[in-house]
């Protein structure tokens, strides 16, 4: 028996990374996983192709989290397709490493849009069904940069900072219809958006780290599927950092 | 703690129980035959009773409430194939001869409710009480704990309506008070509901006094109203309207004809300068109407007084008194008025009561008259179902059967919806509780963040859901704008996202029932310092229940007709 049996499940920015380690990890726990991309046709190919060999049934969707109207369309899609989403995973988002001095306005635009209202602009359009059925869980990827002063671009840090904002307030607004609101804040994992970092940036983060190692995917999607699932039924507004201890 | 600086005013307290309605029950020392309040009390049923002889006594009925409203309500359901009078249940009411309380038996006859009474004196005697029996019935299930004054004027000697004042057994505090601050007037109505002598404007600091004993006792008041006479005779009324103006009191309201208001701009300007309401009456279009009703023809004079109201942009409730074959159909009419205007804040329907100097003797027939359902049908006929049957709902804050009311949301375009049409009033119950207007308290917020949702989630089922959306940020942008509002400015603002009609019907000889007066939150504020709910007053107090120049009401009761001693009310002399 799995921790989200039964579920339907909307992760953003689901076809690589962090997000298509989440998807397999709830399609894992027994969820009906949909996923949506912005760009990545073939890595989107290749999360659904996982997912459907796992045995899941699943979905991917090319719709951007700044697409409002593609949003709500979307959700009435999964509704007719898998029913009423359970569980929305604010995921999408990406990395960029650029100093303040040299950083542009459109950098710093498309930073916090992507983050931020697309968080918000994914969730008000899942919201209605949630409410409506008195029960959702509402997990927003964060980061430690977003909670700890670290050597990070400032408009990534203050995006992730932002989420974690969202995810107190809405936590508070929404609990009375049964909704949990929650978010993990991942340190420095061996893929996604830390992929690339300047080697010395790394080394810097193992000197604080007490596990000596940067963590997987899978670990932080566990952590997600756990907030997912009815054993994280007393969790809410939560900020769970996953960073072997920083 | 609550900041010491920031809220001064302390808060009423809500009552101990929840009123619900009054049975026959017997004095448990004595067992002399008393009236008891029937309230509910940590979810058991308990009979509060006050004999004259004995003083209060209580009698424990039922451990369980909700199984209690229940059987109640199944009271009012009509054995199937009945032939007759189905009795619902029995309260006090009046003898329309002699008005002595007499015993009345609630009975359900051909869908309509009936008061079936006996005196010892008069004999028999029926009145129509509403013309809707489901109505009628359903109304209890919404009863809510009243609040209470923070200092009541009067204790309990003899019970209700005796103690007036309001007397510690009062079960509602004073949510609109209305001074009567002239008893001079420029008409003659044939329905008037008061009893003029012309011999008095009220002094300013008599007046005065009158406002600080109402903050006294109230802290703060939502709206205060001037009526009269016609207040706008009162030589001094722009300075009673200043001394009213004060941070307790929400809204000022003058209760006029507006026959001044027509024709004295500089009047209307000074009105509108002091932030004053406007409570214009209007019961209709025509000359033969208003002649029936206020005795002359008042078209022009009403139509000027109109347009000045909208043109000066004067918020403005509009009263009209509903006669059955005189001016009911003219109530669609003054719905689309009432709806084509944002000035207009409310619209106040209030089926004639046989009271007073025109009203006492104004020609009736008792069982074949108005009441609120029998208006809620008109406004629902003659408006094409614009504000139907369904959008309306008893309003607790006083007894269930004496206020009805929608409230209308404004939209962008204009146009008004009501708020049952996308709110479950049964559900959000709280959204009814307080008053006809919606304070910002914290469960009515609550209420609100859960309509909101609602209405989200539920957007493309609702009738014009979007709209309804749109309109309530829009609300919300206006209430709170970047740069905050001052208090009273925020007030003004709020109410203007929407419109209430009610409708309020006061008592006379006929329908009078005691166990709406327990409720009263209509009240007159007194020279002497009492506060007296409005139909208590109306039909003990005033000495014109049937007419001018009644004789004040010996109090007979049930318990004193067989041979103890009748006692005589105390009145303002």
């Amino acid at each position: 028996m799995g921790l989200c049996d039964g579920r339907v499940a909307l992760v953003t920015g689901g076809s690589r990374g962090l997000g298509r380690a989440i998807c397999l990890t709830l399609a894992r726990e027994g969820a009906r996983v949909a996923f949506n991309y912005l760009r990545a046709d073939a890595e989107a190919a290749a999360t659904l192709a996982a997912l459907e060999a796992a045995g899941a049934r699943a979905s991917a969707h090319k719709v951007s989290v700044l697409d409002r109207a593609g949003l709500v369309e979307l959700v009435k899609q999964l509704d007719r397709a898998h029913g009423a989403i359970d569980i929305l995973v604010n995921n999408a988002g990406y990395g960029q490493v650029v100093p303040l001095a040299l950083m542009e306005e459109d950098d710093w635009d498309q930073m916090i849009d992507t983050h931020v209202k697309g968080a918000f602009l994914t969730t008000q359009a899942v919201l209605r069904t949630m409410v409506r059925q008195k029960y959702g869980r509402v997990i927003n990827v964060s980061s430690l940069a977003g909670v700890k002063m670290m050597q990070a671009p400032v408009h990534y840090a203050t995006a992730k900072a932002a989420l974690r904002g969202f995810t107190e307030a809405l936590a508070k607004e929404v609990g009375r219809y049964g909704i949990t609101v929650n978010a993990i804040a991942p340190g420095i994992l061996d893929e996604g958006v830390s992929e690339h970092l300047p080697p010395a940036r790394k080394d810097e983060y193992l000197r604080h780290c007490a596990l000596r190692r940067v963590g997987s995917l899978a670990e932080a999607a566990e952590v997600v599927a756990f907030l997912a699932s009815e054993r994280a039924s007393y969790m809410n507004g939560a900020t769970v950092v996953i960073d072997g201890g920083v | 703690m609550d900041c010491t600086t920031c809220n001064t005013v302390p808060a009423r307290p809500d009552r101990p129980h929840t009123f619900f309605a009054h049975e026959q029950d017997s004095c448990p020392s004595c067992a002399a035959p008393i009236e008891a309040r029937v309230v509910f009390r940590d979810g058991k049923v308990v009979h509060l009773l006050h004999c004259p002889a004995c003083g209060p006594q209580e009698r424990a009925i039922s451990d369980d409430a909700a199984g209690y409203v229940r059987a109640f309500l199944a009271r009012g359901v009509v054995p199937e194939g009945l032939v007759g009078d189905h009795l619902f249940k029995h309260t006090t009411s009046t003898c329309p001869g002699c008005l002595a309380l007499v015993s009345a038996q609630v009975v359900i006859r051909k869908g309509q409710v009936f008061f079936l009474k006996d005196c010892a004196a008069c004999g028999p005697s029926e009145a129509l009480v509403s013309e809707d029996a489901g109505y009628y019935v359903k109304a209890y299930a919404f009863a809510r704990a009243g609040t209470q004054p923070l200092a009541f004027r009067g204790t309990v000697e003899h019970g209700c309506p005796t103690d007036c004042g309001t007397c510690d057994d009062h079960e509602q505090h004073t949510c609109l008070p209305i001074v009567e601050v002239t008893d001079h007037c420029n008409l003659e109505c044939p329905i008037c509901i008061v009893d003029n002598q012309y011999s008095n404007h009220m002094a300013p600091d008599t007046f005065r006094k009158i406002v600080d004993g109402l903050v006294e006792a109230e802290g703060t008041c939502e709206s205060l109203a001037l009526s009269g006479g016609e207040p706008t005779s009162h030589p001094q009324i722009l300075e009673l309207l200043a001394i009213a103006n004060r941070p307790e009191i929400g809204r000022v309201v003058l209760i006029t004809n507006g026959i001044r208001l027509g024709k004295d701009r500089e009047f209307a300007r000074a009105l509108k300068d002091l932030g004053v309401y406007v409570g214009l009456q209007l019961d209709g279009f025509t000359p033969e109407v208003h002649t029936a009703i206020r005795g002359r023809d008042l078209v022009a004079e009403k139509d000027a007084a109109l347009a000045t109201l909208a043109e000066l942009d004067i918020p403005t409730q509009l009263i009209f008194v509903a006669t059955r074959g005189v001016n009911d159909h003219q109530i669609g009419q003054v719905v689309e008025l009432f709806l084509s205007g944002s000035h207009f804040l409310s619209l106040n329907f209030q089926p004639v009561a046989y009271t007073g100097h025109g009203g006492g003797t104004f020609a009736h027939d008792p069982n074949d008259r108005l009441t609120i359902p029998g208006v809620i049908r008109r406004i629902d006929e003659q408006t094409g179902g614009k504000v139907n049957y369904t959008d309306f709902f008893p309003l607790p804050c006083s007894h269930p059967q004496c206020v009805s009311l929608t409230y209308l949301l404004r939209l962008d375009d204009g146009t008004s919806i009501p708020f049952a049409r996308f709110i479950d009033f049964e559900k959000y119950t709280t959204l009814l509780r307080s008053s006809a207007t919606l304070p910002a308290t914290p469960e009515v917020e609550d209420a609100l963040a859960d309509v909101i949702h609602d209405v989200f989630a539920r957007q493309d089922e609702i009738e014009r859901g979007p709209e309804i959306l749109a309109a309530l940020r829009r609300s919300l942008d206006e209430m709170f704008p970047r740069t905050p509002l001052a208090p009273r400015d925020a007030f003004r603002v709020s109410e203007r996202q929407s419109k209430s009609i009610f409708l309020h019907h006061y008592m006379d000889r006929h329908d009078f029932d005691l166990e709406r007066l327990r409720k009263c939150c209509h009240h007159y504020p007194q020279i002497d310092g009492r506060i007296m709910p409005a139909c208590g007053f109306n039909m003990f107090h005033r000495g014109a229940a049937k007419g001018a120049d009644t004789p004040r009401a010996k109090f007979v009761t049930s318990a004193t007709r067989g041979g103890g001693a009748p006692f005589r009310l105390p009145v303002i002399a």
